[in-house]
């Protein structure tokens, strides 16, 4: 993995092995997270298997996810799904709120 | 050393069952899950929670800990002097001031000072933290002191809590709620393994003019009811300064203006958008030569704004 600071986002790739060392988990794991649809490889074509570098924070919070609450991988995976869905309702509602004056948002 | 009551955090007696444990984590680690719990001390309480949790599931740590006696939650106390020697096979040293309980536990089962004997190479613990940029640090790339509290070990190997102090360049393009991984801030490698990572979770300041969608901007932009009608030309600003916006002719309230590019660079490369948000305003306090031509407007306009009322009873 490179050495210098990388940030976490869908534009910038990593491999399936440095996701498995940032997060703890093995290469096993993450293929089958992928196998579940819980992490997206990208869709560039190469010779190697390639997922953006947020699938690092998601394999993180699995893992985390997995030994906070004794859950086993799909388990896990699917509450991470759940808090995916909440976020994206959170991002929905701030996007909203950007469309409302200011004066008039709820308190 | 101050005393934790693992017993009296996970709400458990002293003698309770395995399964009971269990059952009182599970129910603790549900309420004050930071992903879940809205209680603002909910990240600290689960940390507790797991730490009494991680030591009481475990037969040896749950000996280890019951021998240690018991004392008042946060009440100074030092180890039976036969307690190290009983537990953890090999350790002969004292006990240093400011070792914090979690950290010997963790180290002395976990994997920290007994992996060291063995001789297993092992990454250091990943450090996480948050920080807390401008609009503009966000968007032009900046370097942030952070103040860390981090475990050391002195030369018998032993933890202690010191604060440590490092600095982290932060790439141009982070938006709110992004993580930054930086490999080799985190704990120092044992046996020769790798140091860790420190995350850095970003969180953008709110900003008086703009408000951040990702990598998108949001700025309202107050115009007059006859710029709306008759539509202008104005400076707004930007990130980058003022530039000249364009209000069409019969323009609504809540109308989105999109200003290709003007918003906060991405990682991979580009710019997000800027967004003027049109809000018609009024004056509050109308000159009377401002009423007239406002009244004149009324008695010739044909214009209703209610006709879809027409009609409905």
């Amino acid at each position: 993995m490179a050495a210098d600071e990388l940030l976490l986002s869908e534009f910038l790739y990593v491999s399936v092995s440095d996701v498995a060392a940032a997060s703890g988990l093995s290469a096993e794991d993450i293929g089958e997270l992928i196998e579940l649809g819980a992490l997206e490889p990208a869709r560039h074509a190469g010779p190697e298997l390639s997922l953006p570098a947020q699938a690092i924070e998601a394999a993180r919070a699995i893992r985390q996810l997995q030994r906070d609450f004794e859950l086993p991988l799909a388990g896990a995976a699917l509450v991470l799904a759940y808090r995916e869905r909440i976020r994206e309702l959170e991002e929905r509602v701030r996007l909203l709120e950007c469309l409302v004056p200011e004066a008039a948002r709820p308190r | 050393m101050k005393y934790k009551d693992y017993y009296q955090i996970l709400g458990v007696p002293r003698d309770a069952s395995e399964e009971d444990i269990k059952k009182a984590y599970r129910r603790l680690a549900r309420k004050y899950h930071p992903d879940v719990s809205k209680e603002r001390d909910a990240e600290e309480r689960f940390k507790e929670i797991s730490e009494a949790y991680e030591v009481l599931k475990d037969k040896e740590k749950r000996a280890a800990y019951d021998r240690l006696g018991q004392y008042r939650p946060g009440e100074e106390f030092r180890p039976p002097p036969d307690w190290a020697e009983q537990f953890v096979r090999g350790f002969g040293g004292g006990f240093a001031e400011g070792i914090d309980l979690s950290d010997l536990f963790g180290d002395l089962f976990g994997g920290g000072r007994r992996a060291r004997t063995r001789g297993f190479a092992m990454p250091g613990e990943d450090y996480e933290a948050v920080v807390h940029l401008t609009l503009e640090e966000a968007a032009r790339g900046t370097e942030v002191p952070l103040d860390l509290n981090v475990p050391e070990y002195d030369t018998e190997g032993m933890p202690r809590r010191v604060p440590r102090q490092i600095k982290v360049r932060i790439p141009k393009g982070v938006s709110d709620g992004q993580k930054l991984r930086v490999p080799g801030k985190g704990g120092p490698g044992i046996n020769g393994g790798p140091p860790g990572a420190l995350y850095l979770e970003i969180r953008l300041r709110p900003h008086p003019l703009f408000r951040p969608s990702g990598h998108d901007l949001y700025l309202e932009v107050p115009i007059a009811p006859w710029e709306a009608v008759l539509g202008a030309t104005l400076e707004v600003p930007t990130l980058d300064g003022k530039v000249r916006l364009k209000i069409p002719a019969g323009a609504r309230p809540g109308q989105k203006l999109r200003l290709a590019g003007k918003g906060l660079p991405k990682p991979g490369g580009g710019h997000g958008d800027l967004y003027a948000v049109l809000q018609i305003v009024t004056p509050a306090t109308p000159t009377p030569r401002e009423r007239e031509l406002y009244e004149e407007l009324a008695r010739i306009s044909a214009f209703d704004p209610r006709d879809r009322f027409a009609g409905r009873s």
